[in-house]
């Protein structure tokens, strides 16, 4: 029953201040940064490349002080799903690729196991792992509020041309305060449930999960309009009417080490994505060539 | 209190005959003729039942409803002109009820900023804005949290400090104390003392009597209307009118009036109304002193329905964000008693009592309630969870049916009983708690009062026959009268050898319905006892009866007050006995 502590499956906003100097960066710079390091997730192909990839991402998370079995936490709700999607790649031979020779390792039927598609299950799982240590670098060393922040300042130049930044930037904000507080009241409307009698396993079929979960949605709707509505009457006796001549609090200012941090990220992804790492898969292959006796 | 010069300043609030109707079947006329100034300055309590109005009224200081007839002028502006709207809003602030409905960003100090940037204070005064409201509210150390990461207190001075950060010539507080514990109660109205003593204009809406004591002024609404206007000392000396209108007085109003004085509010007017005490009297004084005596011996208890041992629970457990919650609990719960369990928020009150049905299972120690040892990996839980019910903060927002008779067979019918079985227990369930079964089975249940939605989601636990009830704060944000009914309530099903677990904030409630207190702190029991021994020796980790400060300050000036007077009467009957001669008036 400890499963009803939903608290403990949100990992949006789970800011760890552990202070370290990628903390300290400009919320720009993180986006920018982590979004090149993204870019490069989709740019390189060969599995050598994810590997170095996922070393220096891995070196970013060590240096942000964040523990990495936190970092890794998403990944567990998504790992059956993976492991299918995984079997089936691996058994369907997906994945020959144009330059390299993939050695056939065991074939059945329509089933097949080649070298390639040993290196494509791979590849899908490095880019998944170095996903989800970067997205939880960039949501553990910033705070919501930097975040958001952060987006609106970078498409602040847009608003030149109509694009509504500024209410993009708050409604974000509100979403994002309010998951925890939703969590709690859906945990309270469970326990509630399950203090009059509802028998609710968490870990039933999905099926079961959701007709469970249909009775607490109509209390939850209401009490989400409510407060939707007291929150929109709290803004405005706060003097909220839009982005028109509002003022900033937070001021974001850009240092010397925010430079620094760009020029090195961008080195790296540009490094990466042209040293050819391809040779190592290629190697690889032969290797399991030459075992295999092909 | 300094008296305002009305004739000098015009009004910062003036409404003249303002009605208010929100549109439905049939129509509510909510105001109905209002005639009100308010002048700068002045600290206002409007008071009031439940359905009153009041939250109405407030709404229309600030132009957020506008009244259907007659005319609101707010600092000088009229409320319909919306052209000067912002002008109105930046001197007129309101901090609302729900703590978490008006906390917009996601940190403390950038939701202080919130309406300075809104009004588009220049970026460079702004931090100091921020800071000097955050300071005064005691919250500049906490600047950086995010709001969920916060009591339910702290965020009621967040909002404070938001509305404050704009430096508003007037405050409206719509029960803005009514969710929080004392200490967090004591909190707010200590910043309030100080908003008034700096000349802000405060205006708040409450079900508390003493919080309206605090006030220059109280205005009592009826049905839409205002009834009552003045001086807090001569309206709470008008107690049946009051009690007529589902109000009540503060106890040491009800204290000097029992002792034929005039209308005292604080303990130093009481004093000064008593005059010295009887010399003679002097002797007995060191018999009785003002310090209570030693603690209770713990007693045995002999049928324990509930035995808690070495309870310790962990929130986030295995995550950096871990935090401890229970320490190490030890208790025992004796069975067909009604025991409060009292402590200030974060001393673990609810997570003990989700333990005490299984909604949380020990991390480590032993919960055994009525025999069943919710640390038997094998216990039927089901059957487990039958014998004890959970009532939940504010259970009106937990009603799951669409009609009163089905969500209060809810439960029952989770057991698959039988439909004349469940037809019994839903209209038994229903009679214990005031709500016919006849004319409420077929009621839409959002179309219940809050007090009727209260009472409805506890016959849904009562329905379920537990012999454990456990109830989390059941009075909160209830009208004196509705408090009065709630425990009315529980005393009945407590009769039919229900044991009674009782959490609550509100030591008047626990010192009329419990017999045996269990108090917390920081995860551990720190006191158990019968709920005189605990509640008559008022201590820093305890709530404390706001009477027994009285009691102890009279008993310091020669009153010879025993620690074991803690009721109006009884204090009453103690300083009487002291020679003390009732003065008849004409």
């Amino acid at each position: 029953m400890e499963d009803l502590e939903l608290m403990r499956h949100i990992t949006i906003g789970q800011y760890l201040p552990t202070g370290s100097a990628v903390h300290r960066l400009d919320p720009r710079t993180k986006l920018i940064g982590i979004g090149l390091l993204i870019l490069s997730i989709i740019t390189i192909s060969s599995v050598g490349g994810l590997m170095a990839l996922l070393v220096v991402i891995i070196g970013l998370v060590l240096l942000a002080r964040v523990p990495l079995g936190f970092a890794l936490g998403g990944l567990r709700p998504a790992l059956p799903v993976l492991i299918i999607i995984a079997i089936l790649q691996l058994l369907f031979g997906w994945g020959a690729s144009a330059d390299l020779v993939c050695p056939d390792l065991w074939s059945f039927w329509i089933f097949k196991i080649t070298g390639c598609s040993i290196l494509t299950v791979i590849a899908m799982l490095l880019r998944l792992v170095a996903l989800i240590l970067l997205t939880g670098m960039l949501t553990m060393t910033s705070t919501i509020s930097e975040l958001t922040h952060g987006i609106e300042k970078l498409l602040r130049p847009l608003q030149k041309i109509g694009f509504p930044s500024h209410e993009l930037a708050m409604v974000f904000t509100i979403a994002l305060r309010f998951v925890p507080t939703l969590a709690e009241e859906l945990e309270k409307l469970l326990k509630a449930q399950v203090a009059r009698g509802a028998d609710i396993r968490l870990g039933a079929n999905p099926i079961q999960r959701i007709r469970h979960f249909l009775p607490v949605l109509i209390p939850l709707f209401l009490t989400t309009l409510r407060r939707g509505e007291l929150l929109i009457e709290a803004m405005e006796a706060r003097g909220y009417t839009g982005s028109v001549g509002r003022s900033h609090y937070v001021q974001l200012q850009m240092t010397a080490k925010d430079g620094l941090a760009l020029l090195l990220v961008f080195g790296l992804v540009v490094g990466l994505i042209f040293i050819p790492f391809i040779v190592l898969d290629a190697k690889f292959l032969l290797l399991l060539a030459q075992l295999t006796g092909q | 209190m300094d008296l305002v010069n009305r004739t000098d300043t015009p009004p910062i609030f003036d409404l003249k005959n303002v009605w208010h109707t929100y549109a439905g079947t049939p129509p509510i006329e909510a105001l109905r003729g209002i005639d009100l100034q308010i002048y700068p300055g002045e600290y206002v309590a409007i008071i009031g039942a439940n359905g009153s109005g009041k939250s109405t009224l407030a709404r229309h200081l600030n132009a957020l409803l506008l009244p259907s007839q007659g005319r609101v002028l707010a600092a000088g502006v009229p409320t319909e002109d919306t052209a000067r709207r912002g002008e109105l809003r930046r001197v007129v602030q309101m901090v609302f009820q729900q703590p978490d409905s008006q906390i917009v960003a996601t940190t403390v100090e950038e939701d202080v900023a919130f309406g300075p940037e809104n009004f588009g204070v220049p970026e460079s005064e702004m931090p100091a804005h921020v800071q000097a409201a955050l300071e005064t509210v005691g919250m500049w150390d906490l600047r950086a949290r995010p709001p969920h990461r916060l009591s339910a207190g702290q965020k009621q001075r967040v909002a404070i400090a938001g509305a404050l950060a704009l430096r508003p010539r007037a405050l409206i507080l719509d029960e803005a104390t009514s969710m929080l514990d004392p200490a967090g109660r004591r909190a707010v109205v200590e910043v309030l003392r100080l908003f008034q003593a700096q000349g802000t204009t405060l205006v708040t809406i409450t079900h508390e009597m003493e919080e309206a004591a605090e006030a220059s002024r109280v205005v009592v609404l009826q049905r839409g209307q205002v009834v009552m206007d003045g001086d807090p000392h001569e309206i709470f000396s008008r107690v049946v009118e009051l009690r007529s209108l589902d109000l009540d007085i503060p106890p040491l109003a009800d204290l000097s009036m029992r002792l034929g004085l005039p209308v005292c509010l604080t303990v130093e007017e009481l004093l000064a109304a008593l005059g010295p005490a009887p010399a003679s009297q002097t002797a007995d004084v060191e018999n009785t002193p003002c310090s209570p005596g030693p603690q209770p011996a713990p007693e045995k208890i002999t049928d324990p329905v509930v035995t808690v041992q070495g309870l310790q629970h962990a929130y986030l457990r295995g995550t950096p964000l871990e935090s401890p919650s229970l320490r190490g609990m030890d208790l025992q719960i004796a069975r067909g008693d009604i025991t409060g369990l009292i402590g200030p928020t974060g001393s673990g009150k609810s997570t003990l009592m989700q333990h005490l049905n299984g909604l949380i299972r020990p991390q480590a120690g032993r919960v055994v309630v009525d025999g069943e040892d919710w640390t038997d990996p094998a216990l039927n839980v089901r059957q487990a969870r039958k014998k004890v019910s959970l009532l939940f903060q504010q259970p009106e927002d937990q009603l799951f049916e669409r009609y009163v008779g089905d969500d209060v067979a809810f439960g029952p019918r989770q057991l698959k009983l039988d439909p004349v079985e469940v037809r019994r227990r839903v209209k038994d369930a229903m009679h214990a708690v005031g709500l016919p079964f006849e004319t409420f089975k077929d009621r839409l249940t959002q179309t219940l009062s809050g007090g009727e939605q209260r009472r409805a989601a506890l016959a849904g636990l009562l329905a379920m026959e537990p012999s454990v009830l456990v109830a989390d704060e059941p009075t909160a944000g209830l009208d004196p009268r509705g408090r009065a009914e709630v425990l009315a309530i529980f005393r009945k099903i407590n009769q039919t050898g229900v044991t009674i677990i009782f959490g609550s904030h509100r030591m008047e409630d626990v010192l009329t319905l419990c017999e045996r207190v269990v108090a917390l702190h920081e995860g551990r029991v720190s006191r158990t006892g019968p709920v005189r021994a605990i509640l008559g020796r008022p201590d820093v980790d305890l709530p404390v009866l706001p009477l027994v400060l009285a009691a102890s300050r009279l008993c310091e000036a020669g009153w010879p007050i025993q620690v074991t007077a803690l009721t109006v009467p009884e204090i009453a009957e103690a300083i009487l006995k002291a020679g003390y001669q009732v003065a008849v008036h004409d």
